[in-house]
């Protein structure tokens, strides 16, 4: 499931519920861009992984949270708490790894 | 047409096609010791060397001698005794016509006369020289780029003698068979990478090229069985700069491999320019024989490190302990100790151990603390040679040399730089990344700023000091990221006719898994994109602009099958907080350099570019 996140309640509300992965992207950024369409690929090999897209200047207690510098950036959480970060573009191997380690 | 497509040969292919047309007229004409055969620039990338081809009946010497604008510029060299003469000539002046002398040891002396083009303008001219021929002699002072210049050499005089038209960068070194290395022309990744390291003449004949699959920077060391130590990095790692491969000399094969990742920690020790990308920096390699070890300069660690040459295990730290894990200070670094002053050194360059087991390094000085509340600023900075005295018993160091810091800010670099040791007492400290904006030092890089902005001074000093007394200072105006004494010729072959080598390979460019879903929109790539394709004998290069953060994958389709091969090319703008090598640096950033190496490729290929959500056709059919 890929969600697009709108506020911080929302984040919250998801986000501190077992393995979620993260995508803090920006609209102007070309590796955001094509990390989209490699979350929406791995998407359909795990239906089940819950992905939270955070644009990186419309959620800035997110990204204060975690305190992300640049995007994009992955973050891997765990109940809320990061257990894992990549910055810059992945491959699918790499996400798909993440998620089932 | 908005898609442009050229091949481009190998400077090793178009050197030996040259060479050959060289012979052909030469085999051609009737030419004779009175009447040579004279070649200006043979090699195409050094404007300021020529060969002079003649036969004698009987085998004789002959002495060359370019005759200086005074007696004491001449440059001399005999040449064996032999019936068939192949000089190569170097060190003619530029604008000029130069004489050369040929004096037969049969007696026959004869001139020949060679009008040279005016120097080009992206060579460091000298504005001050301080030194004399009787020290000098027929040495030349040669400047590596770390920007716009391009390498040169200067004489006593300040003179330029020698200068190369295409950017090979770095490290240069005379080898022992009295060729030099120097860094590739071949550009293959911002912000300094390139392909390999050359092995040249001075006269700009490339007799190899030693590719490397995650390409070269800074520098290069020979060793006693004459294979090479390379500076590289792993190809398409997260991280830059923290790898030394040992490359065999003959078949480029890479015979070993050091990774700095296994024994440091990559956030412990940082200095101002630290990233997590470029968390170490190598800037230098060094082996020493007597302790069978590799040294390695770190610039973003503020660490000299040395490694066991076989097992790659840390031996010891050169630096301010300041920050790294207590249990490394206990075990690595050194404690200061002795009467005299002592400072440590700060984002250092070219360290060098020397026969006594003593460092020697070019101290930057740059940000002058580990500690960000207490970095120095330009202004208060300096940068110096500095000698070190290592007891690696008791782990104490002791600081026996410096120069540089006495001359404040007026001598600081806060990137690249070198010193050389001649014997002790003997030493060149080269300066060569100073910068001024509006008359006071920058406080950003030299290699960032503007050199068409007149408030923009660039400078190199290089400084030759013998048992304290400076005996040759140089300033040029630009940045050269090294300096290096050396004669032109040599007692080896100073040209060797033949084609020369491409060894080792590129890496495999790594594609992109995901296809991107796009309109086909069976148009050619925009205009305004200014796509360019130059098709070389190992890659293809996609040159093009495109708007910062625009999505752009480009994709090699086979003409014979379903197969797609993707790469996604960034767009986006890098910041780098180290740049060695500014030569690269484009002053429009929508420009993109992407390179597609043909390593792993085969098959007849169209192709295409996707923009955003948009596909286009280049009309470029390549067959790999």
């Amino acid at each position: 499931m890929i969600k697009e996140i709108t506020n911080f309640e929302e984040f919250n509300a998801v986000a501190n519920q077992g393995k979620v992965l993260v995508d803090v992207y920006s609209k102007t950024c070309g590796p955001c861009k094509m990390l989209g369409f490699v979350l929406a690929d791995l998407e359909k090999d795990m239906p089940d992984a819950v992905i939270l897209k955070v644009d990186f200047d419309r959620n800035k207690e997110i990204v204060e949270k975690y305190d992300v510098a640049s995007y994009p950036t992955i973050l891997l959480l765990q109940d809320g708490e990061e257990v894992k970060r990549l910055k810059g573009l992945q491959q699918k191997p790499v996400l798909k790894q993440l998620l089932e380690a | 047409m908005s898609v442009s497509f050229k091949s481009v040969d190998h400077l090793i292919t178009a050197q030996y096609r040259q060479e050959q047309a060289m012979l052909e007229a030469f085999a051609n004409g009737s030419y004779s010791v009175e009447s040579p055969y004279v070649k200006l620039n043979p090699y195409i990338v050094c404007p300021l060397s020529a060969v002079i081809m003649f036969n004698t009946e009987e085998e004789v010497e002959v002495t060359l001698t370019v005759k200086g604008k005074e007696e004491a510029g001449n440059i001399t060299h005999t040449f064996p005794k032999t019936k068939e003469h192949r000089l190569p000539v170097m060190g003619l002046y530029g604008d000029y016509e130069n004489t050369v002398v040929l004096k037969l040891s049969n007696g026959v002396e004869t001139e020949v006369k060679i009008q040279t083009a005016p120097v080009q303008d992206n060579i460091g001219k000298c504005t001050y020289i301080n030194t004399t021929s009787e020290y000098m002699q027929d040495n030349i002072m040669f400047t590596t780029p770390a920007g716009e210049d391009y390498a040169a050499g200067y004489d006593y005089n300040g003179d330029c003698r020698w200068y190369l038209t295409e950017p090979f960068i770095f490290d240069m070194k005379r080898l022992k068979n009295g060729n030099v290395l120097i860094g590739s022309n071949r550009f293959i990744g911002k912000p300094y990478y390139m392909a390999g390291i050359c092995e040249m003449s001075l006269c700009g004949k490339i007799y190899k090229e030693y590719r490397i699959p995650g390409g070269y920077h800074h520098d290069q060391f020979e060793m006693e069985d004459g294979n090479l130590l390379i500076l590289t990095q792993q190809a398409g790692a997260a991280t830059a700069e923290d790898m030394c491969v040992l490359v065999d000399r003959n078949t480029g094969e890479i015979l070993k491999s050091w990774d700095y990742k296994k024994v440091l920690p990559q956030d412990k020790g940082k200095s101002g320019s630290w990233s997590e990308h470029d968390w170490f920096h190598n800037n230098a390699v060094w082996y020493d024989k007597r302790t069978n070890s590799l040294t390695l300069s770190g610039r973003h660690q503020d660490a000299v490190i040395n490694l066991d040459y076989e097992t790659g295990d840390l031996n010891w730290i050169i630096g301010d302990p300041e920050g790294w894990p207590q249990e490394m200070v206990d075990k690595y670094f050194f404690t200061p100790v002795g009467d005299g002053e002592f400072d440590w050194q700060y984002e250092q360059h070219a360290c060098v151990v020397l026969p006594d087991g003593d460092v020697m390094m070019f101290d930057n000085g740059h940000w002058g603390s580990k500690d960000p509340a207490k970095y120095v600023l330009s202004k208060d900075s300096y940068s110096r040679g500095v000698r070190y005295r290592i007891n690696t018993e008791d782990m104490t160091i002791e600081q026996i040399w410096q120069f540089g810091k006495e001359r404040g800010a007026q001598f600081f670099s806060p990137y690249i730089c070198n010193v050389e040791y001649y014997r002790d007492g003997h030493y060149l400290v080269h300066s060569g990344g100073i910068g001024y904006y509006d008359a006071k030092p920058t406080q950003v890089l030299p290699a960032f700023l503007d050199t068409k902005d007149p408030k923009t001074k660039l400078q190199t000093i290089t400084v030759e000091v013998e048992d304290d007394v400076v005996k040759y200072e140089m300033h040029t105006t630009a940045n050269y990221y090294r300096a290096e004494k050396l004669k032109f010729y040599h007692e080896g072959t100073n040209l060797e006719l033949g084609e020369g080598q491409l060894l080792g390979h590129m890496a495999v460019t790594e594609e992109f898994l995901t296809e991107v879903p796009a309109e086909d929109t069976g148009l050619l790539l925009p205009e305004i994109n200014e796509g360019k394709f130059i098709n070389e004998v190992d890659r293809i290069i996609f040159d093009a602009k495109f708007e910062r953060g625009q999505l752009v994958m480009l994709q090699l389709e086979s003409m014979t099958n379903d197969d797609v091969h993707r790469y996604f090319v960034p767009t986006t703008k890098q910041t780098f907080l180290a740049m060695c090598a500014g030569t690269f640096q484009e002053s429009d950033e929508r420009v993109v350099k992407f390179n597609v190496n043909k390593e792993g490729l085969s098959g007849i290929f169209k192709i295409t570019v996707i923009v955003d959500d948009k596909k286009y056709q280049t009309g470029v059919v390549v067959n790999l």
